[in-house]
């Protein structure tokens, strides 16, 4: 795979005043090679989510939807119904909803924040941000398992500090309890949906500030300076002249990050209770883990495609509405 | 207001920083289990991570040799395609590199899930090749967004006259474009390098348990609660991601990778 060789070749061969008919070896191998390794994985997914599992060995390639019945209204229908698959989905988007959003507003102003600093501390915060970008999954769940821990974290500098007793005497102890958010003695954030949406919301929080950060360091400053001198406040500044003019890689960045939540594995299985967990956590019990069923797991995977690929084109067509009217 | 925004930046760095913290602070303690703030410190942890636990070393070896592998090989194939566009533009050109990011932009799990059923028909599931190729075709849209970068920002006034002068493509390719295209090229290396040697999802359905990385290692370990040794490796990468790109904003222009607004400096 010497490619540097490669592209000398599509140099020799392909003259600039040639017309390229035929493809160069060169293109032939590259497009070989991603259609391989790019496509193929993603094509076979799809085609073994139509195969059938035999009892007690593996399975085989088939064209059944019995899968699919599976995962919207049970095995077993029409006889009786179940939606626990479906209910699976739903905590999917749930959780990958409201982290996005909530990593977004609070990445929007930091961002921007960010842009009005010299280039050298834009710099110095890329760097942290990008490292803490890169850090996997497991340390982030790690250190937020740490700090949401009952033994030794959040719930007991809370009791320390007495604040349980104050959330005790005014009520606020039985409203956290019904939300699942304290055990009889203390206020416990594992396992809730609270710890879970805090870990994947803090998981995207550097991707969506890399993500806004493009279209809020091109943000013409002489249109914010112009609506300053005419007496506009700071909020009115940010709500007519900064929202407006950035609304679209919002909107973007919101999706794509979407799209990332719906798959994350570590942060579910750790902090979510088992019955809200997500459908990724499904896949893997499927295709690696205790009910090894490939077919089935396929099926679910592609259902989690679908859906990433739906509100992702939900967004361009959004995107692109937004882009028409002036 | 100045100060107002002052404290909400704190804060934001407060907040991401308290979980690396509380990871890294654990790796001191001396006993075997993690607690915060760590008891009895000790540096004991790190000699285990580094030499004395086949199981961690092997890990770290293991990670090693898949980042740099992949990296290598994802900016090998990521050239040809963004020079590809940036050569001829073509819609062609476009679609193949737009199918070479694909991987990135889905939902990794789903990716893993598909890779793992293609090296089980390829034979290939739970080798350390078959993990670099993965790894490789997953990360491989970032040297070619940073490449891409890169070509675009080479000033087309050397290339005329270059040309005028006499030189080849072939010439004006080594002459001009790779050295100039370098710095771009060494960042997508090292985006891809950092983004490996923390990725999971993908390494769990791949490796098929035939081998351990540290980041699938951390997890195997989750079921026995965790351990201070655990929080070395944490530090090791938090420590290795810091250097890379600092060093990546030391020689290249890393706003600018970013897509920041060049005018102003």
């Amino acid at each position: 795979m010497s490619s540097i060789d490669a592209s000398a070749i599509v140099q020799r061969d392909v003259p600039v005043k040639g017309s390229r008919r035929f493809p160069t070896p060169t293109q032939i191998v590259l497009w070989t090679l991603v259609l391989a390794l790019c496509v193929v994985p993603f094509v076979l997914v799809l085609v073994i989510s139509f195969g059938e599992k035999i009892e007690g060995a593996s399975w085989v390639f088939g064209f059944t939807g019995a899968n699919y019945q599976r995962f919207f209204v049970g095995a077993s229908w029409p006889e009786t119904t179940t939606f626990l698959y479906l209910n699976r989905l739903y905590y999917s988007v749930f959780y990958a909803v409201i982290a996005s959003v909530l990593a977004v507003m609070t990445a929007f102003p930091f961002t921007y924040f960010m842009t009005r600093m010299s280039r050298a501390a834009q710099s110095r915060w890329l760097v942290f941000l990008l490292a803490t970008l890169s850090l996997s999954e497991v340390f982030i769940v790690m250190g937020w398992d740490i700090l949401l821990s009952n033994r030794s974290g959040l719930p007991m500098v809370l009791r320390e500090t007495g604040v349980t007793d104050w959330l005790k005497q005014t009520g606020w102890f039985d409203v956290l309890r019904e939300w699942g958010m304290a055990n009889p003695r203390n206020v416990k954030f594992k396992t809730s949906v609270f710890a879970t949406v805090l870990t994947m919301s803090y998981l995207v929080w550097p991707y969506a500030v890399i993500l806004l950060y493009p279209a809020l360091s091109r943000l013409d400053q002489s249109t914010v300076e112009a609506a300053r001198t005419m007496g506009a406040g700071p909020w009115t500044v940010v709500r007519t002249v900064v929202l407006p003019t950035v609304r679209l890689p919002l909107i973007g960045t919101l999706f794509l990050l979407f799209v990332f939540l719906l798959g994350i594995y570590v942060s579910v299985t750790v902090f979510a209770e088992p019955a809200k967990q997500t459908l990724a956590v499904s896949v893997y019990e499927s295709v690696r883990g205790a009910t090894l069923n490939a077919p089935f797991g396929a099926a679910q995977a592609v259902i989690l495609l679908v859906t990433g690929g739906v509100c992702l084109w939900l967004g361009q067509v959004l995107v692109s509405r937004n882009r028409a009217k002036p | 207001m100045r100060h107002l925004v002052h404290l909400f930046m704190g804060l934001a760095a407060c907040v991401i920083v308290l979980p690396i913290l509380v990871v890294c602070a654990s790796a001191l303690n001396g006993g075997r289990s993690m607690v915060f703030p760590p008891q009895d410190p000790t540096l004991i942890r790190f000699a285990e991570f580094f030499v004395s636990e086949p199981v961690w070393r092997d890990a770290l070896i293991n990670s090693v040799i898949i980042a740099f592998g992949s990296a290598t090989l994802a900016v090998l194939v990521a050239w040809p395609l963004a020079y590809g566009i940036w050569k001829s533009g073509s819609c062609a050109s476009k679609v193949l590199a737009g199918l070479g990011a694909m991987p990135f932009a889905l939902p990794p799990i789903v990716f893993g899930v598909g890779l793992g059923f293609m090296w089980g028909f390829a034979g290939g599931l739970g080798d350390i090749w078959s993990g670099i190729i993965s790894h490789a075709v997953l990360f491989m849209a970032l040297p070619i967004v940073t490449i891409s970068i890169g070509l675009q920002s080479i000033d087309t006034a050397h290339l005329d006259a270059a040309a005028t002068m006499g030189a080849t493509e072939k010439v004006a390719l080594r002459t001009i474009i790779v050295p100039q295209t370098l710095p771009y090229t060494l960042s997508g290396f090292f985006f891809a390098l950092v983004l490996s040697f923390n990725e999971f999802i993908v390494m769990f359905f791949v490796s098929a348990s035939g081998y351990a990385t540290v980041t699938l290692q951390i997890f195997n370990s989750l079921r026995n609660g965790f351990t201070p040794t655990m929080a070395v490796a944490a530090i090791t990468f938090i420590t290795v991601s810091v250097v890379v790109f600092s060093l990546v904003a030391r020689f290249g222009d890393l706003p600018r990778l970013m897509g920041a607004d060049q005018s102003n400096k």
